[in-house]
């Protein structure tokens, strides 16, 4: 048996090796940086230039109030807009459906700087086909980079376009582990197709769709790249700064790593704590 | 009033034609026991019934009313699925009212209905457990309380025992015979298990490969089938058959030789003799193969296996030529494999099917 042990830990070795220099080194060591100065060397104890800071800072609390408007607003029109797709994706009626699985999932796998900079360009204010299809319905042109609320609207458009296909994939499969004669016999209980829906099917999905909110609020705390590339990093002003744009700016455009490390426990607090919050909610009651 | 009767009734997936036109009448209140061999069409004949599926032609009518455009929820049927298909995420109480809660029904009756359900069925004690935490019996229970709450004009029950076990399949066996007598409403119930069916039908409809190959009560179609496919289908172990030729006729009988058992004759008497030189099959059940002596054809047999219950024995034989005979003897403790024994076959419970199959009378 030891013998066996050690062999096995020899082949997981060098993995853990890697893990260990790349994954919990850096997050013990940020741990320690984010309780020290280091605007100047030498790097000296002073919680005070970071925690301390972190609670006073308004540009910390325009990133949070940003991270937390999109989330509020964007993981729960996602998972709706995602659970009427896996719907529409698991109906019988629906010709070429692995194509359409594949198109809904396409977003993921494009790179972030290719959508982002599609997303610019439709956007665009003056050449952008939005504007301009607008227009041609008789609607006002929106100035999508220069007005923060329509900025923020991007953003969230954004985020949904790119994620509602992947979370409806995880739906459809939740879809697919309900057996059809489940609703064979709702059917013979003359319970109407709707009330099906809001009564078998939506309680049934309850474990799926909270995965799906965890995996979203948890990639919603992190965002980055949508308010860098399609906002020019946050614009106009910060109005689209979220947390992660902020930690990127002050770790690395700033270089103050240690106010950079308390950010980035913040965020990961704060995803845990929103995450446990979710699951309390959606507890699976006695 | 709920007969339910069944016209010219097809059914095709595409090309493949499943349901080869059935014709059919149930009376108000019979227990109709739908049984054949896998894959034969019986599931998909009472999901037709139901409504759950369409049909490609001819007419279903319930209680008179035609109700091929009728939406299964429409019918006044109530189904119980082989699978349960109950709400997982729905306590037993939630299971049983649900789609009377959803049709607005008043919440007492509602409550009166479940409670008699629960009654008949034993599972007051269970009904704020979910479907999970129940045994499949229980959840069988609780299927068919869900059906009863509706009170429906025609129960339908697709395979509701398969699930079970062996001691709990009797059990439930005997509890729906009894809430059919109880609810004396129209019940038809698919099976492969032709034990349930015989012992819980009024009258059976035996299917094959989508045709209806008899319908009649369960001793008829023990004692009298219309062709071999049936008469080896009812009666546990099946019925033997051995190869026969037709010599031709004596007094009023017909002559058949037993063409793997050495030349033996037996005489059946039969109003169309088939003609001399053709092939038949002489059927017989194991629990009416005779001791030696005792019939009117003797067989020598080789013994093969030999199973003793206590109450009786089956005997796994062969005949000269290697053709396998069951035999039904009581309680006989000697018989070895290898042994060489003496049966015979009575005359008058041997059956004549010519080379279709078809029973020759
Ligand atoms: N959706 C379908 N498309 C094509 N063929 C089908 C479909 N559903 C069933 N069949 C075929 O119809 C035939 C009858 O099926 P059915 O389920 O009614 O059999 P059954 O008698 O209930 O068998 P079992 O005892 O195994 O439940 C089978 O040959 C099956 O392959
Ligand atoms: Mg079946």
């Amino acid at each position: 048996m030891r013998r066996r042990n050690i062999t096995a830990y020899g082949f997981l070795a060098p993995y853990l090796l890697i893990f260990a220099a790349f994954w919990v080194w850096p997050i013990i060591y940020s741990f320690w940086l984010s309780f020290l100065f280091t605007r100047r060397q030498p790097w000296t104890f002073n919680p005070n230039t970071t925690w301390g800071r972190l609670v006073e800072d308004p540009a910390f609390w325009n990133a949070l109030k940003n991270t937390l408007v999109i989330l509020v607003v964007q993981v729960p029109i996602m998972i709706a807009l995602a659970t009427v797709l896996a719907v529409l994706l698991n109906s019988t009626l629906l010709r070429a459906r692995g194509l359409m699985r594949f198109a809904f999932f396409a977003p993921v796998v494009v790179g972030e700087v290719a959508y982002a900079a599609v997303f610019r360009l439709i956007f665009s204010e003056d050449l952008g086909f939005v504007n301009k299809a607008l227009a041609a319905i008789g609607l006002p042109e929106v100035a999508w980079f220069s007005s923060p609320t329509a900025a923020m609207a991007l953003i969230i458009m954004a985020v949904t376009w790119r994620w509602a296909g992947y979370n409806a994939i995880i739906i459809l499969s939740g879809l697919q582990s309900i057996p059809d004669d489940v609703y064979e016999a709702a059917t013979l209980d003359r319970v109407s197709p709707v009330r099906q829906f809001f009564f078998i099917t939506l309680p049934l999905l309850k474990p799926v769709i909270l995965f799906c909110v965890v995996l979203s609020v948890i990639g919603t705390m992190q965002l980055f790249a949508e308010p860098f590339l399609i906002t020019n990093e946050g614009g106009p002003g910060s109005a689209t700064e979220t947390l992660g744009l902020f930690l990127y700016l002050q770790g690395f455009r700033v270089l103050n790593f240690g106010y950079a490390s308390a950010v980035a426990y913040t965020i990961a607090a704060l995803a845990v704590l929103i995450s446990l919050l979710n699951m309390w909610a959606g507890r699976e009651r006695a | 009033m709920a007969e339910l009767t069944l016209r010219a009734v097809r059914k095709s997936y595409g090309t493949v034609d499943i349901i080869h036109g059935v014709d059919l009448d149930i009376a108000d209140g019979e227990f109709v026991v739908f049984v054949g061999p896998s894959g034969c069409g019986k599931s998909t004949l009472l999901r037709m019934i139901a409504g759950l599926e369409d049909i490609t032609s001819g007419e279903i009518s319930i209680g008179g009313r035609v109700v091929n455009d009728v939406e299964a929820a429409e019918r006044g049927i109530a189904m119980v699925f082989q699978t349960y298909a109950l709400y997982p995420h729905m306590t037993v109480r939630e299971n049983l009212s649900f789609g009377l809660r959803m049709n607005g029904n008043p919440r007492a009756d509602t409550d009166r209905r479940v409670a008699r359900a629960a009654e008949i069925l034993r599972i007051d004690a269970l009904m704020d457990r979910r479907p999970k935490a129940l045994s499949g019996g229980q959840r069988q229970r609780v299927a068919i309380g869900r059906a009863i709450v509706r009170e429906p004009e025609v129960f339908l029950f697709d395979e509701p025992l398969s699930n079970l076990d062996a001691e709990l399949r009797v059990q439930m066996r005997v509890e729906i015979s009894r809430l059919h007598s109880e609810l004396g409403t129209t019940m038809i119930y698919v099976t492969h298990d032709q034990t349930e069916a015989m012992t819980l039908a009024d009258r059976i409809v035996v299917l094959r490969a989508g045709r209806v190959e008899q319908v009649g009560r369960p001793l008829e179609l023990y004692g009298n089938p219309t062709n071999q496919f049936v008469a080896g289908f009812i009666g546990s172990p099946r019925m033997n058959f051995l190869a026969a030729e037709t010599i031709g006729t004596i007094g009023g009988g017909t002559r058949f030789r037993l063409v793997n058992q050495g030349g033996a004759v037996i005489v059946l008497p039969l109003d169309r003799p088939p003609a001399p030189g053709e092939a038949a099959v002489i059927g017989i059940r194991p629990e009416h193969v005779a001791p030696a002596g005792a019939g009117d054809c003797d067989l020598p047999l080789t013994l093969d296996v030999a199973e003793h219950l206590g109450s009786t024995s089956y005997l796994y034989a062969n005949t000269q030529a290697g053709e396998p005979v069951v035999v039904q003897a009581a309680a006989s403790d000697g018989a070895r494999a290898g042994e060489r024994i003496a049966v015979s076959i009575p005359a008058a419970q041997a059956l004549a099917f010519d080379a279709q199959g078809e029973r020759l009378r």
